[in-house]
């Protein structure tokens, strides 16, 4: 009988309903509204890479080491440097990253000793051209500037 | 491979019934496996399959090995619930040797077969439907094989049917 | 004309590879007639980009972030075998510390795998809601992965010997948290499905596939439980601590669709029940085991495979004693489930088809690697 009055009642059906109409309240929503408010990420995010500077005198980190270059797995850093003859130790000169097809897995930015490669909380990446994917040394010490909208 | 012997009472039961169609019983790292001789992988199965309780063919594959004279190693993996015991079925084979199909005896064999005849190019013969499974049908060419580079395309393809020069 | 146009033969339509209820590019071939399955035949490959390929031509530890891609809604399952296999071969053991922790992320992917089955297979049978609910508990799970390995859904957050990254502070706090948040959550999707008498139309009966067939095909994982096989590669051949903890195996009895939602259902509770145990006796010690900067394993092979969301997941590796492996197969769990959606699919409606697809629980970027 109970089972017969719960059939003809939509008793199921309506227990459902119940929890749909539940979440209906505006305290329950949460879509984060994308371009008004940007997402905050976490600190260990892999986003764009960074080469970083000494904050004293202005200098970058990296010692031309090449272990990142090693350490890719789709070998997209190239690494140039020359040796300065004065004190014994090689240079960064140039120092190329192609954005296109990295996938930000990390492995350089563990390899690096000195921290001077980092992967940042950047994640507004996109270009026109397939070439503005390539980042020279000056666009890596920069970051992506993207644009702002005002609405 | 620094493999040592293994001998439990499945090996003493094969050993009786198949004599020196399997050479070899080893173990490394605590997993056993056996080289045997092509002809008898499929006896074997069967055999595996009736009276010893291994009823489930987890996996087929195969290994290149371009500088041996018997070029293919082609593996099978079998596993046993009431015993809970995995054990391997290594076989060499040459290249151009068709072996026989393990359909019959476990019907998961359909499409793993179909994998290995199409990464490798070893035929199966009895096979129901041996067609190339991942790669387009008219591809040619056997990307597993240690000759091809992983740069290596069927270029006549991708120009007839992508309309591009090269995929690279 | 009149007689070529009524004459009843069968009807040859395909469900391509664009379309909205095969989980990704899977292309079914259908031999109808009228409304019900004569036959059926998956062409695959759609997705297909040669990871074995790739495994030959890179060392050890570039080939891990590979791994995640191929089954991407559980791809920390993927890493935690490739690096058992990799640890297998090299003979060394993870310290406890990692393992408790590899666990409890393993188990996190578990439920965050099976709500993602949850909303899409109740979204191709026509119940919308559930898809909105699972991605805001999923939200839970992503944001514990982004802070503790900075990525959310390809994470690499395993290395070969243990764990790169310490545990960030309040790891403890949040796991448990989320834990709080899943698990009332989980009722009320059986509050809103399991008694309702629509669900259990377009599900009871269909797709049955009883135990036997099951071995026969090499069918693993919950649609081997539902059949009523308890059988558990974490309980029967252990890895990785799981012997410490306690849960059980929640079996099926009849082997259809109903069974198998009803037995996922219960596994995320039981992988609740485990990240609690899991959290509690977090060792102290170090994360990372004794293995050296360039791996080169000794000559050999070895076959190592989990208990993934899916099924069991194996890493076949030959090692030749260079940096780079020789061979690495992945023997993938819905590769070899899908086989089995022919035997299933005969006799029965299309809208079963879709319903049969999506209790399969299939991955295309694990069928097509």
């Amino acid at each position: 009988m109970r089972k017969f009055l719960r059939t003809i009642f939509l008793i199921d059906l309506i227990e459902g309903l119940l929890v749909t109409f539940h979440y209906q309240r505006p305290k329950y929503m949460c879509t984060d509204q994308y371009p008004q408010e940007r997402p905050k990420v976490a600190e260990r995010y892999r986003g764009a890479p960074r080469l970083n500077n000494n904050p004293d005198n202005g200098e970058t980190l990296c010692i031309a080491c090449n272990l990142c270059a090693l350490a890719c797995p789709e070998k997209l850093i190239v690494v140039g440097s020359e040796r300065n003859e004065k004190t014994r130790r090689k240079e960064l000169t140039t120092f190329t990253y192609d954005l296109s097809r990295c996938m930000f897995c990390g492995l350089c930015e563990d390899a690096c000793p000195v921290d001077a490669l980092e992967l940042t909380q950047d994640f507004e990446l996109a270009s026109y051209t397939r070439e503005g994917a390539i980042w020279d040394r000056q666009m890596l010490e920069d970051g992506p500037k993207p644009t702002k909208y005002e609405f | 491979m620094a493999a040592t012997l293994w001998e439990s009472e499945l090996t003493a039961m094969l050993k009786e019934h198949f004599g020196d169609r399997i050479p070899e019983f080893s173990t490394y790292l605590g997993q056993d496996f056996m080289v045997a001789q092509p002809e008898a992988v499929i006896s074997i199965l069967e055999f595996l399959k009736l009276e010893a309780d291994f009823d489930y063919l987890v996996d087929i594959t195969a290994v290149d090995y371009p500088k041996r004279p018997e070029r293919f190693d082609l593996v099978y993996i079998l596993y046993s619930f009431p015993q809970n015991e995995r054990i391997r079925i290594k076989t060499r084979i040459q290249d151009g040797y068709k072996p026989q199909s393990a359909v019959g005896v476990h019907l998961t064999a359909n499409w793993l077969e179909r994998e290995v005849f199409d990464m490798f190019g070893i035929e199966f013969a009895g096979h129901p439907d041996l067609r190339r499974i991942l790669m387009p049908d008219e591809w040619e060419g056997y990307p597993l094989r240690k000759d091809r580079s992983i740069t290596d395309m069927d270029n006549r393809w991708v120009k007839e049917n992508l309309g591009i020069e090269s995929g690279q | 004309m009149p007689d070529t146009f009524l004459d009843s033969t069968e009807l040859v339509i395909n469900m391509g590879p664009q379309h909205p209820s095969t989980h990704g590019v899977l292309r079914v071939i259908l031999k109808l007639d009228g409304e019900k399955v004569t036959g059926t035949e998956c062409v695959i490959g759609y997705l297909h980009r040669g990871v074995e390929k790739i495994g030959e031509n890179r060392t050890y530890q570039q080939f891990a972030p590979y791994v995640d891609r191929m089954d991407y809604c559980a791809a920390v399952s993927n890493g935690l075998g490739f690096c058992l296999a990799v640890e297998k071969l090299l003979n060394v053991e993870a310290p406890p510390r990692a393992q408790v922790v590899r666990v409890i992320l393993t188990e996190l992917n578990r439920i965050a795998s099976h709500l993602i089955w949850l909303g899409t297979h109740c979204l191709d049978i026509g119940a919308i809601t559930p898809l909105f609910y699972v991605m805001r508990e999923r939200e839970e799970i992503l944001n514990i992965y982004e802070k503790y390995c900075g990525a959310r859904l390809t994470t690499h957050a395993f290395r070969i010997g243990g764990l790169e990254y310490e545990l960030y502070d309040g790891f403890e706090a949040e796991v448990k948290a989320a834990c709080d948040f899943i698990a009332p959550k989980i009722d009320e999707y059986e509050q809103l499905l399991t008694g309702n008498r629509i669900w259990i139309g377009r599900l009871k009966g269909i797709g049955v596939l009883n135990a036997e067939d099951c071995k026969q095909y090499g069918v693993t994982g919950p649609m081997l439980r539902a059949a009523g096989v308890k059988w558990d590669l974490r309980k029967a051949q252990p890895y990785s601590g799981y012997e410490q903890y306690e849960f059980d195996i929640p079996i099926g009895e009849n082997g259809d669709t109903y069974d198998r939602y009803l037995v996922r259902m219960e596994e995320m509770r039981q992988a609740i029940r485990i990240v609690r145990q899991a959290v509690e006796r977090i060792p102290d010690g170090p994360i990372m085991g004794k293995v050296p900067k360039v791996i080169k394993p000794p000559v050999g092979e070895a076959y190592v495979s989990i208990e993934a969301p899916k099924g069991e997941l194996g890493y076949f590796v030959v090692s030749d004693g260079t940096t780079q492996p020789y061979r690495v197969r992945v023997r993938p769990p819905s590769f070899v489930n899908l086989q089995s959606l022919d035997k299933m699919a005969r006799g029965s409606l299309v809208a079963d088809l879709v319903a049969i697809i999506g209790t399969i629980d299939i991955v295309l970027g694990e069928v097509d690697r």
